[in-house]
């Protein structure tokens, strides 16, 4: 009786917010159903999945725009991240070490909406402090970095990176906490060179903590939205359209139902399927520490 | 002055330059808030010019301001507290009793929040459009509700699982209730997490344009819509807007990660990572 009324509100949230509406989506997305024609919604089995597949917007466009974001944009965090977080390793006696940390981790706690819009700023051609930076330093003429297809990505990539290096130096200091004090000194007294160090007592004791902030950070980059839409709308052409811009897209503006519940049917099984990993990696580190 | 010591003092400047460099996009916002129109997009770019209120003023007498202002608190402040009891009780039901299928209700739970945006809104978009939900506080509440609720379990469950059954005994033997137990032995002892599950709750919801932009509407909008939506006059991108909303919408995160440092780790991984920077 307890365990049932401790659980009630979580499951009647669920159900209502949760279960129904995914329901509701995995039927919508064998019609053909549009929210402009009028038309009551027609079963026309998978048809909307063949679509997705193999129009010439398809999905394979998406997903390699996509996943050559996250992958780039994972390593370059991972990389910078992990060098910033050996950095302010031993910096626990810095004097206002507090205030420089928020300075630090002021980009990840902004709202994506926010940093692609002042970046649209930065980023501007003819009054943007960025490229008055690149001029003075290289004479570079002003680009319009987010119009330019051949910039478009990068620039937003870099935003991207800005706003989550700080999320990997905060793993990577979490990951260097766990390395026991007692066995780096031992390591020290023993002569083990720097590398040796790294890899035999601080890779041992910190990959764990380090997979995690990887994986939490590519699945959050696999759903990179809100960036994308104040600063290029997926534009120019293709350039940064990546699944979830073109999921918004097509479903809240060209209110294509059918079509967008089939595409939301794929993420929810590449979403699950990085969840499985996530757990999976978590379950080992938990078996290990028991 | 030792070696030693210069040495400290060469290391501390990296690190403050390297913290300056993350936080300089964010500065040159704020300081452009200050700026006159024609300071802002004066070229070359001006650090030192004379600082007006004067875009404040503007941003103020905009008559919408107020509703997004209000509408950001409140729709923040009341789904993450309906979010963090209702993750309590749940947490505390997953931790000690361990009914069964409880793994695959955290893996659920967890999917939810793995799921690109669009994707978790497009079936509730439509329902909500069928029942007439659309553009109602008390709905959109209980969705953000919904949405922090993952993270929430995620989170208390970890600390709830730290804190030893012997607690729950010892209290249930002196005669007390199993509410008791709850709410006078373990949720004392769980405050870290609260905060923990509170203030990243409070971040995303604050943070949040998606959902409000689709299952909101005119009456709900909130400061990121406004940001989103707002953004132009007189045919270009309104700056001085910008820059204004921008700096007073970043004061509470702000605010939350240098009074709450020590959260910010359990926070930014739902819990599966303890300790402190």
């Amino acid at each position: 009786m307890l365990v049932l009324s401790l659980l009630v509100p979580v499951l009647s949230f669920f159900v209502v917010f949760n279960t129904i509406p995914t329901l509701w989506l995995l039927g919508l997305s064998f019609y053909n159903y549009s929210l402009t024609s009028g038309m009551p919604p027609q079963f026309i089995g998978f048809r909307n999945f063949i679509q997705i597949f193999n129009n010439r917007n398809s999905i394979w466009g998406d997903l390699s725009r996509t996943f050559m974001f996250v992958g780039l944009g994972v390593s370059i965090q991972t990389i910078l991240g992990a060098l910033l977080g050996f950095l302010f390793w031993g910096s626990k006696n810095m004097p206002g070490r507090r205030v420089a940390l928020t300075m630090l981790f002021v980009p990840m706690v902004l709202t994506p909406v926010a940093a692609g819009t002042f970046f649209r700023f930065i980023y501007d051609p003819d009054f943007g402090v960025l490229n008055f930076i690149l001029h003075g330093l290289f004479g570079a003429r002003p680009i319009a970095l987010m119009v330019d297809p051949a910039t478009a990505f990068w620039a937003v990539l870099a935003v991207d990176c800005w706003m989550w290096t700080p999320f990997m130096a905060l793993m990577t200091l979490a990951a260097l906490g766990a390395v026991p004090k007692a066995q780096l000194e031992a390591a020290e007294v023993d002569r083990v060179p720097w590398y040796g160090r790294l890899r035999l007592v601080i890779w041992h004791h910190g990959k764990f903590i380090l997979m995690l902030g990887v994986l939490l950070r590519t699945i959050d980059s696999f759903k990179t939205l809100d960036l994308i839409i104040p600063m290029t709308k997926g534009g120019p052409g293709q350039q940064t359209r990546l699944v979830a811009v073109e999921l918004a897209e097509q479903a809240f503006e060209s209110f294509n139902m059918g079509w967008s519940s089939a595409y939301s049917v794929l993420l929810l099984l590449i979403s699950i399927a990085m969840t499985s990993v996530f757990i999976f990696i978590l379950h080992l580190r938990r078996r290990r520490h028991a | 002055m030792t070696r030693a010591k210069l040495r400290d003092y060469g290391y501390y400047a990296v690190l403050w330059l390297v913290s300056l460099f993350f936080a300089a996009p964010v500065a040159w916002i704020v300081l452009a808030s200050f700026k006159t129109r024609s300071d802002i997009l004066a070229m070359p770019p001006k650090l030192i010019f004379s600082p007006t209120l004067s875009n404040y003023v503007d941003l103020f007498r905009r008559n919408q301001l107020v509703l997004q202002i209000f509408n950001s608190i409140v729709l923040t402040l009341c789904s993450v507290i309906i979010a963090v009891v209702v993750s309590f009780l749940a947490a505390f039901c997953f931790s000690r009793f361990k009914p069964r299928g409880t793994n695959f209700l955290m893996f659920l739970l967890l999917s939810i929040r793995m799921l690109p945006g669009p994707a978790v809104v497009l079936p509730v978009y439509l329902m909500y459009a069928a029942f007439g939900w659309k553009d109602s506080h008390i709905w959109l509440i209980l969705f953000y509700a919904m949405f922090s609720i993952p993270f929430s379990v995620w989170i208390l469950k970890g600390f709830i699982d730290g804190v030893s059954v012997r607690y729950d005994e010892t209290g249930l033997v002196n005669g007390g209730s199993w509410l008791h137990v709850i709410f006078k032995v373990v949720l004392p002892q769980v405050k870290p997490g609260l905060i923990a599950a509170f203030i990243f709750n409070l971040i995303f919801v604050w943070n949040e344009f998606i959902f409000n932009f689709i299952i909101g509407g005119v009456k709900t909008q909130n400061i990121p819509y406004a940001l989103a939506v707002g953004t132009y006059s007189e045919g270009g991108m309104d700056w001085a807007f910008i820059s204004s909303i921008t700096t007073i919408y970043i004061i509470p995160p702000v605010v939350f990660i240098y009074v709450f440092q020590k959260y910010l780790l359990v926070g930014m991984t739902f819990g599966t990572v303890r300790g402190e920077v």
